[in-house]
């Protein structure tokens, strides 16, 4: 049973889907639900990534149910925006996404989808009502959809690729860093011989999607890609990498070098690549050991944010940087046996370091956490500025929601994203306490 | 009648037969909201738009004291995320209902969630919103309420947001000024004598509700601010105040109407102090109604003179410009625009009703042609009217502006800038300038291009817009 939260950074179901649907050029969201669903999404999770979205407004078509619709039902709204959607505004998919009111009514949303293809409109649809599942879950849902029912309304059959892999499983807007984590995973990858199909695709839009079948490997960065690639075992017999940590710094060579040898790449031409990468980050950390020293930089650290990033900065933090973790905070709500194994992989930070580790979505007790950590150094969302300030303590943003900080391409995974951290970090610690 | 018995107030569009679809002349408009009978109009195409339960929220957010049980599941507090850090106030906790609430019901979760937000922030008073799910389901949050505020001794105060309860988003307002005025206004009822005067200001920016207590205290009088950051106390006092003087009467008409109606407190009604006429009018209207004619004169010659050092030699002469905003913020705005040589194209208001007719017909007398279009958040039939009319400058503070702007026209948003007072617009004046001088911006997002076919375009923006049959 869910219960009360206070001040979650955690919003629903359909606002999950919307993140994922948002970030597929040419895919358009058709939200069956009230007015007010999407000017939430807009106000929560888009103003507070300082974004204006796809198209510099709140969601461009809703069927914005009415007290009639509650009562006698909103399939027949759900038609009517549907065609006009069609009409109104240029996409390459529609995709419906449908919100509490009409799924407490009871409408029926997948005859109302394949009405639209037989009168042959691109549509696909996902049942996302905010009462099913929170933010995470109604991306899974939303990629769920696009998994099963896209190759529906293709003709073509898509056959393998010996090198090319899938990655997915980074929430847009969820995740601040999106946009140059998925960039630079594929970078990398790249580098080493393979092709990548970095998803969602964003200018690629729906053809990323339509090549999902044909990759070699799916990678899952985080829990919430290990349906999706589940799926895609069953359907395509693709087999999976789940990577529980986004990898950060030399952390990142370690997958490459697992990935040549799963790929029996040119093992001399990859090592190049990797020790080249290596080699640019150590000169980098020797250039600011002078800065280090001054600032004493060797503080204790609180970190809040979604698992994949706490796993990964926690390991860049202190596998590479030599601090001290005080805290450890996951916040995105991981299933129960996905939370067992993360707890076990920080359990090293435990046993060594006395960290205290709280898989929690509440901000009041996250707060609260950090108070009693007397971290030096605070990395979270802006629910966790108070807490550093209060302890005077070093303030980073790095999840969601920044609040104060601007990202549009910077990611923190990889080479050049531990190099972009070590920016931010020394920055802020410069600029300031707090 | 009691105003306050009811558990929620009509919605506006029952209440005062607001417009929330509507395109036509200005002629045209203000003779169906003089009419008998006003038929409503619904859209067959639509996006996203405000609700009660955003609008509420939004309201909520400024008390001080409070905090906010959003009771719903968890997208539906989503907007508190907004409001908490741009306001860097409302606090607020969600029941995050879950899909067996939806069968269940959800009254224990909601009674967990109130005393947990009562233990931990120790608030004045709590505030139950609730959501489209709590709607459907009936839940009894009322009484959940009232024994509530017996057992933790704080009060308890249930908002009756559904969603889907109006087309018009301002109904949320007017439901949040009802559970206010209800649960936490004075239960004496009666003039008392006093020198307090009610400012009454709704999510206004906080330079603006300085500068219209600057000006009130110019008349020495005591001034009482609501619901802007107002705790139960400036509830409670507002009844024994000797007038009330709203800053925006779209957004606390209901409230002005409630504090009159049931305690006696008399209403100014004047239009919003918007730039040196308005900002004067205001001010000598108050200071006529308080005895402090004199004093308020004083203050209007001193203060217009600083103003016109304020603005200089800025003019909008030969300009044609587009407004989109709330039907009083546009009605400033016009003033302003013409007084500076300007002329209005076109407006878009988020609602229109029985209460605007003085302006409908003013604005029908200066032009009866005047293109007006009523619309929240519905860009698609925004773009397609500009993209017709072209006009030289676009002034807006709706959540599409930057949609509107991948038309390339210049675009200058209102939403966060201060406007209040005689020197409000000074800051609005340097943004307009900026926004003709430099265009490059808005070259650049027209190469975005606009979400929108082609086809959409060469049909009538109206085309969406149909009599409700009932």
């Amino acid at each position: 049973m869910s219960q009360h939260i206070a001040e979650t950074r955690n919003s629903c179901a359909l606002h999950g889907a919307l993140q994922l649907i948002d970030a597929i050029r040419g895919v358009v969201p058709v939200i069956h639900s009230n007015a007010g669903c999407g000017m939430q999404h807009f106000l929560g999770i888009n103003r507070q990534g300082n974004n204006s979205g796809p198209y510099g407004s709140p969601p461009v078509s809703s069927s914005n149910i009415s007290e009639k619709h509650v009562v006698f039902g909103g399939s027949s709204r759900l038609r009517e925006q549907l065609k006009n959607t069609v009409k109104v505004v240029d996409g390459e998919l529609y995709f419906i996404v449908t919100g509490c009111s009409t799924e407490m009514v009871g409408d029926d949303i997948p005859a109302m989808a394949k009405e639209g293809r037989e009168q042959s409109f691109p549509v696909i649809y996902a049942n996302t009502p905010g009462f099913r599942g929170d933010v995470h879950h109604g991306y899974q849902l939303a990629l769920k959809a696009l998994v099963e029912q896209l190759p529906g309304l293709e003709g073509e059959k898509r056959s393998k690729k010996e090198r090319r892999v899938n990655v997915f499983g980074i929430l847009p807007g969820q995740d601040p860093f999106w946009r140059g984590n998925l960039e630079e995973l594929g970078r990398l990858l790249e580098g080493i011989g393979l092709e990548v199909n970095l998803l969602p695709g964003e200018e690629l839009g729906v053809e990323a999607w339509r090549r999902v079948p044909e990759a070699s490997l799916n990678i899952a960065v985080s829990a919430w890609g290990e349906p999706a690639a589940k799926l895609l075992d069953e359907r395509y017999g693709t087999p999976s990498l789940f990577l529980e940590a986004l990898p950060v710094g030399h952390a990142a060579g370690n997958l490459l070098r697992s990935l040549a040898e799963l790929f029996r790449l040119d093992a001399e031409k990859s090592d190049r690549f990797i020790a080249a990468e290596d080699t640019r980050l150590r000169r980098r950390l020797a250039e600011l050991s002078d800065l280090y020293f001054q600032a004493g930089l060797q503080q204790s650290f609180a970190l809040v944010g979604e698992s994949a990033a706490v796993a990964g900065i926690a390991e860049f933090l202190t596998g590479t940087l030599g601090l001290l973790p005080g805290l450890l905070a996951v916040t995105d709500p991981l299933p129960e046996d996905t939370s067992e194994t993360l707890m076990q992989s920080l359990s090293g930070y435990q046993d060594e370091f006395g960290a205290q580790v709280v898989f929690s979505e509440d901000s009041a007790r996250i707060a609260d956490a950090i108070i009693e950590s007397k971290a030096g150094i605070v990395l979270g969302s802006e629910f966790e500025r108070p807490a550093a300030e209060e302890l005077d303590a070093v303030f980073l943003p790095v999840s969601f929601p920044l609040g104060r900080k601007v990202v549009i391409e910077r990611g923190y995974a990889g080479y050049r994203g531990a190099s972009a951290f070590l920016e931010d970090l020394f920055s802020a610690r410069l600029s300031g306490k707090t | 009648m009691s105003y306050l018995r009811s558990k929620s107030p009509r919605a506006r569009e029952k209440r005062l037969d607001a417009l929330s679809a509507w395109q036509g002349s200005a002629d045209a408009v203000a003779r169906e909201l003089s009419g008998e009978e006003v038929v409503q109009r619904i859209r067959t195409f639509s996006q996203s738009s405000n609700d009660d339960l955003v609008m509420a929220l939004r309201l909520l957010a400024g008390i001080a004291g409070s905090v906010v049980v959003v009771h719903a599941p968890r997208g539906c507090a989503a907007a508190g995320l907004n409001h908490r850090i741009e306001q860097g106030d409302g606090r607020w906790i969600v029941t995050n209902l879950d899909e067996r609430d939806t069968i269940m019901g959800a009254d224990r979760k909601l009674r967990m969630a109130v005393t947990d937000a009562v233990r931990r922030y120790r608030p004045e008073v709590v505030f139950v919103l609730s959501g489209p799910v709590a709607a459907i389901n009936n839940d009894d949050v009322q009484s959940v309420a009232l024994e509530l505020e017996d057992e933790l001794g704080v009060k308890v105060v249930p908002v009756f947001t559904t969603g889907f309860v109006s087309r018009n988003a301002v109904t949320g307002f007017d439901i949040a000024q009802h559970a206010l005025m209800k649960h936490l206004g004075s239960l004496v009822h009666g003039h008392s004598e006093g020198n307090v005067v009610n400012l009454l200001s709704l999510g206004e920016h906080q330079a603006d509700r300085m500068e219209a207590v600057r000006l009130l205290g110019l008349l020495g009088v005591e001034v009482n601010v609501l619901p802007d950051g107002a705790s139960a106390e400036n509830f409670r006092r507002a009844a024994g105040a000797r007038l009330s003087i709203s800053l925006d009467h779209d957004t606390t008409g209901y409230l002005a109407e409630i504090l009159r109606e049931e305690y006696g407190v008399p209403h100014l009604e004047v239009p919003r102090p918007v730039g040196e006429g308005a900002a004067g009018q205001w001010l000598i209207s108050a200071g006529k109604a308080l005895g402090r004619e004199a004093e308020a004169l004083r203050a209007h010659e001193e203060e217009s003179r600083k103003a016109i050092d304020a603005f200089g030699s800025f003019s909008l002469k030969g300009l044609r410009i587009y407004l989109s905003l709330s039907p009083a913020k546009a009605a400033a705005l016009s003033g302003f625009v013409e007084d500076h040589g300007g002329e209005v194209a076109g407006i878009t208001v988020t609602y229109l009703d029985r209460l605007h007719r003085p302006y409908l017909d003013t604005l029908a007398r200066r032009n009866p042609q005047l293109k007006v279009h009523v619309a929240d958040g519905q860009p698609f039939e925004e773009l397609n009217i500009v993209n017709r009319i072209g006009p030289d400058l676009y002034i807006g503070d709706s959540a599409h502006i930057a949609q509107v702007a991948r038309l390339g026209y210049p675009v200058v948003s209102t939403e966060r800038l201060p406007s209040l007072g005689y020197r409000g617009l000074a800051l609005l004046a340097v943004r307009i300038g900026a926004a003709l001088k430099n265009r490059t911006f808005f070259d650049a997002l027209a190469f975005a291009g606009t979400p929108y076919r082609e086809a959409w375009y060469r049909r009538s923006p109206h085309w969406h817009i149909k009599k409700e049959v009932k």
